[in-house]
């Protein structure tokens, strides 16, 4: 199975190339057979990937230690969930993965599309095909998980420890989920552009697409916050680490487009710019994978360096150049038919939206390749680190904030006076009693008196909007108020799902603000003995050492330290941080120690205990109180459902129901802006 | 807590780091020796930029390899009559902008009380309190660590010389964009007008009971898909 899976890999080079010569062959031609050829190639690639995939699963599973990858990324006493994930733990077995992701996301597009879309198709199959080419190339040539040792190791290396948590197993794929497919949007974006069918056609064929990549990358990025909070021990989530960082633009970038996509399919402006964010969402995730996998940044994140950083390096240039080419070369034909009207309107705040995102994103992307810039022109290495984007985001950040209510306040076209005044006034009002509720309980960092009052004004602007549209439905059909939320939702899920996103957005925000509350103690605790320190809410909390132990664990010698825990007087349990020493079969040491740390959760904050080590007979402990942690998980979970929601399959038959819609014949948008 | 070993529950520090030493560098040897005994030449995967197999294990970050050699001591002659300046909620604080030299991209605090294996945040944070004790200031001693290290002992560049265009480009970046959309913003609403001007519309006002227009107003808003 193991040797079959080697040769699927090869085969699958093959059949890629042979993808993208018929395709381009056949949309060149006009051939039907080359391009049924090409889109034919399409499924066998996948099926070769599947092999190539069962294959070194097999070759996991089986312990092969003959095989480089194996012997690198596991070890016979690695838990068998471990085993399944350390599939994608290594460089080469994460590109197998991803190659195996994006052939099947390739057959989909062809399945879902072959009666559709057929001038487009022959075009985006022979990209795609380019892309799975360069992935199957760069596995056959550069980075080959079936690439064989010279003799075999008794036993693996395993796993770092760190990968092994249910977190990592799960964000790694979620994030390639999202990063992967945004590959399909940018194929249709150059098949449109070398068609020159650039109306609404290739928006419609990306939108679910463009949606699912969004969700997939923002569950991926808070998987990613949740396994740095509970593995890393830094208590805290995000650190503006390089990969964390190329991991973000994307999903800015795709969250401008799908803000600015609404403008193009409602008054078809903004159709370079369409293109445009597009084609970065996916350059931008090539971009990351090459900082990832070429070690050219230091990183927590970076798998070891290597030389397929030259691939993606490579690679990255040719789809500049060519996006670029391409879009210039088609510049008239990407003008729109008409114009923002005012710039007070809803338009003109998804573009103010878009600036903010977009500059966010560029401001990112700096931080992340200001040390390479400074150091070619200085010669002196330095570090951007968290104080440098905290610096420059906050700001930025806030003021997308400001637009996430302004947004939905303002009418389409042009806003009036009186329209302003009768919008803001319930979001302005909420907002304004946010902040004094603050300052009234005494914070005064600025930053966060802001943060909170704008998060007070945003969701003043989502409760208006629910109760208008609530209130609208009651008053029409006599609806009870929990039906007609749910009618509402149900009848304009994009627009509601879109609310509910904004929702998550304001819990974020208003979670990511308390983190300037966070406190850390160093503590030295004899057994038995108990020490006292206050949390940023003023409550008093002991901590009393109940002793260290030690114990074998599955595949692991762990020490770990027991305190018990009282707030104000009263009883809260106990926590635990453990030290975990992994070992190979034979009981020797695999990696450095690592630490377990031991979370407390409330909704006002989380305790935060990480076990550092013991000096003479104490136990030395970190304990951080950080303020509104659990806040962030259930924002980031708010999100995922709004994006679900928004992305649920609408049937035309129920919005016709719902009476809201309006059939207009192609290009009917654009008639009545321009009279 | 379950699962106690007994007599050995408490191990220091340094004896834990002696005892993992000491059988890592065991497993080295074994690992080596097999190595030789198999006639495998081994270095070239090294090389080849793979994580190292059983046996080769080097200390390791959560970046790759520990550069403990990156760590140089950071002393100044006490100041007559030193007392300290720096309290210890300010030190930590100061620790929080040096950067760690082992090669993780921790900050000097974070470091110290989180990574168990790493030797330099520890030594760093003992440079820190010996210049504190020696009546230096929070200043003073950041400049100490940037004359030894270089600007890579803080995790902020200085705003100062080419740093400044660091800070400066993403605001200038929005300021551009800003200016430039709002000169497309009156290009098309001023282009918009003078076609709404050439083709004047009249829009017949709306008549109707309040119950009608709220109805009129769900059924366009509801259009907004």
């Amino acid at each position: 199975v193991i040797l079959i899976g080697e040769l699927s890999l090869w085969v699958a080079l093959l059949m890629a190339a042979w993808s993208v010569t018929t395709s381009f062959a056949g949309a060149v031609t006009g051939r039907k057979e080359l391009v049924s050829s090409g889109e034919r190639a399409t499924y066998a690639t996948f099926l070769m990937v599947i092999l190539a995939s069962i294959g070194l699963w097999t070759a996991i599973f089986t312990h092969d230690f003959s095989l480089r990858y194996v012997a690198s990324f596991t070890s016979s006493n690695l838990p068998t969930a471990y085993l399944f994930s350390s599939f994608w733990g290594g460089q080469a077995g994460s590109l197998l993965f991803w190659a195996l992701i994006l052939t099947a996301f390739c057959s989909i597009t062809v399945v879902t599309n072959r009666n559709t879309n057929r001038a487009l198709m022959p075009w985006v199959t022979g990209v795609m095909g380019v892309v799975t080419l360069f992935f199957v190339a760069t596995l056959c040539f550069a980075s080959n998980p079936f690439e064989r040792l010279d003799f075999i190791p008794a036993d693996g290396r395993g796993m770092n420890p760190q990968l092994q948590n249910p977190g990592m197993a799960i964000h790694p794929p979620t994030l390639y989920l999202g990063l992967i497919s945004t590959t399909i949007p940018f194929a249709f974006a150059i098949g449109a552009l070398l068609t020159r069918r650039l109306d609404r056609e290739w928006l419609v064929a990306v939108r679910r697409w463009s949606l699912f990549s969004w969700l997939f990358l923002s569950v991926g990025i808070l998987l990613g916050m949740w396994w740095a909070y509970v593995e890393l021990g830094w208590s805290g989530y995000w650190a503006w680490d390089p990969v964390e960082n190329s991991s973000l633009l994307p999903w800015l970038t795709s969250t401008a487009f799908l803000h600015s996509v609404m403008i193009q399919e409602k008054r078809g402006m903004l159709r370079k710019w369409n293109v445009v964010l597009v084609a970065s969402t996916f350059l931008l995730s090539i971009l990351g994978t090459f900082i990832t996998r070429s070690g050219v940044i230091e990183s927590v994140h970076s798998f070891a360096q290597s030389p397929i950083g030259n691939w993606f390096m490579g690679f990255l240039i040719f789809s500049i150049a060519t996006t670029a080419w391409l879009i210039t070369l088609r510049l008239r034909d990407l003008e729109a038919p008409v114009h923002l009207e005012s710039m007070v309107s809803r338009e003109a705040a998804f573009l103010y939206n878009n600036v903010a995102l977009v500059v966010m994103a560029f401001s990112v992307l700096w931080g992340t390749l200001f040390p390479i810039l400074s150091e070619a022109v200085r010669g002196e290495k330095i570090t951007v680190g968290a104080p440098f984007f905290l610096t420059v985001n906050i700001p930025l950040g806030l003021f997308l904030l400001f637009l996430t209510g302004v947004g939905p306040l303002i009418a389409w076209r042009r806003a009036s006076v009186s329209n302003l005044k009768r919008q803001f006034a319930v979001p302005a009002s909420a907002g304004v009693v946010a902040g004094l509720f603050v300052l009234a309980l005494g914070m005064r960092d600025g930053y966060a008196v802001i943060t909170y009052t704008l998060a007070g004004f945003v969701a003043g602007t989502i409760f208006q909007e629910f109760a208008k549209g609530t209130g609208a439905r009651r008053k029409m059909y006599g609806e009870g108020a929990a039906t007609a939320l749910y009618r509402l939702i149900a009848r304009n899920r994009r627009r509601y799902g879109g609310y509910i996103v904004h929702g998550g957005i304001v819990i974020l925000f208003a979670a990511f603000a308390g983190m300037a509350f966070k406190t850390d103690h160093e503590l030295n605790l004899d057994p038995g003995e108990s020490a006292t320190l206050v949390d940023p809410y003023g409550r008093e909390w002991s901590f009393t050492n109940q002793g260290v132990s030690r114990f074998d664990q599955l595949n692991r010698q762990v020490e770990a330290i027991t305190l018990e825990l009282a707030m104000d007087g009263r009883p809260k349990g106990v926590l635990s941080s453990e030290k975990r020493q992994h070992v190979d079969r034979l009981g020797r040491p695999t990696f450095d120690p690592s630490t377990d740390v031991g979370i407390l959760t409330e909704s006002r904050q989380d305790v935060y205990l990480v076990f550092t080590g013991m000096v003479g007979e104490g136990a030395e402990v970190r304990i951080s109180f950080n303020p509104l942690v659990v806040w962030v998980w259930i924002g980031g979970a708010l999100l995922a459902l709004g994006g679900l929601v928004v992305m649920w399959p609408q049937a035309d038959r129920a919005r016709a129901e719902g009476g809201y819609i309006t059939v207009l014949k192609p290009g009917a948008e654009y008639a009545g802006a321009a009279k | 807590v379950t699962g106690v070993k007994g007599a050995d529950a408490n191990v220091s520090r340094r004896a834990f780091l002696i005892r993992s030493g000491a059988t890592l560098a065991t497993g080295a040897a074994s690992g080596i020796a097999t190595a030789v005994a198999t006639g495998v030449a081994i270095i070239p995967a090294l090389l080849n930029g793979q994580q190292p197999l059983p046996g080769q294990v080097p200390p390791a970050t959560m970046t790759g390899p520990m550069d403990d050699s990156a760590l140089r001591p950071v002393r100044r002659d006490p100041k007559p009559g030193a007392v300290p300046v720096v309290t210890p909620e300010r030190r930590d604080a100061m620790e929080r902008g040096l950067k760690c030299q082992c090669a993780c991209p921790l900050d000097v605090f974070t470091c110290r009380t989180t990574d168990f294996a790493c030797p330099v945040s520890p030594a760093m944070h003992r440079d820190v309190n010996r210049l504190i004790e020696g009546g230096y200031t929070e200043e003073e001693i950041v400049a100490a660590f940037v004359e030894t290290y270089g600007e890579r002992a803080l995790m902020a560049p200085r705003a100062v010389g080419f740093n400044r265009v660091g800070y400066i480009a993403p605001f200038a970046a929005l300021g551009l964009a800003g200016a430039g959309v709002a000169i497309l913003l009156r290009r098309w609403t001023m282009r918009t007008r003078a076609v709404a001007a050439e083709n004047p519309v009249q829009i017949a006002q709306v008549d109707g009971t309040p119950d009608e227009l709220a109805r009129l107003e769900a059924a366009i808003r509801g259009g907004e898909r």
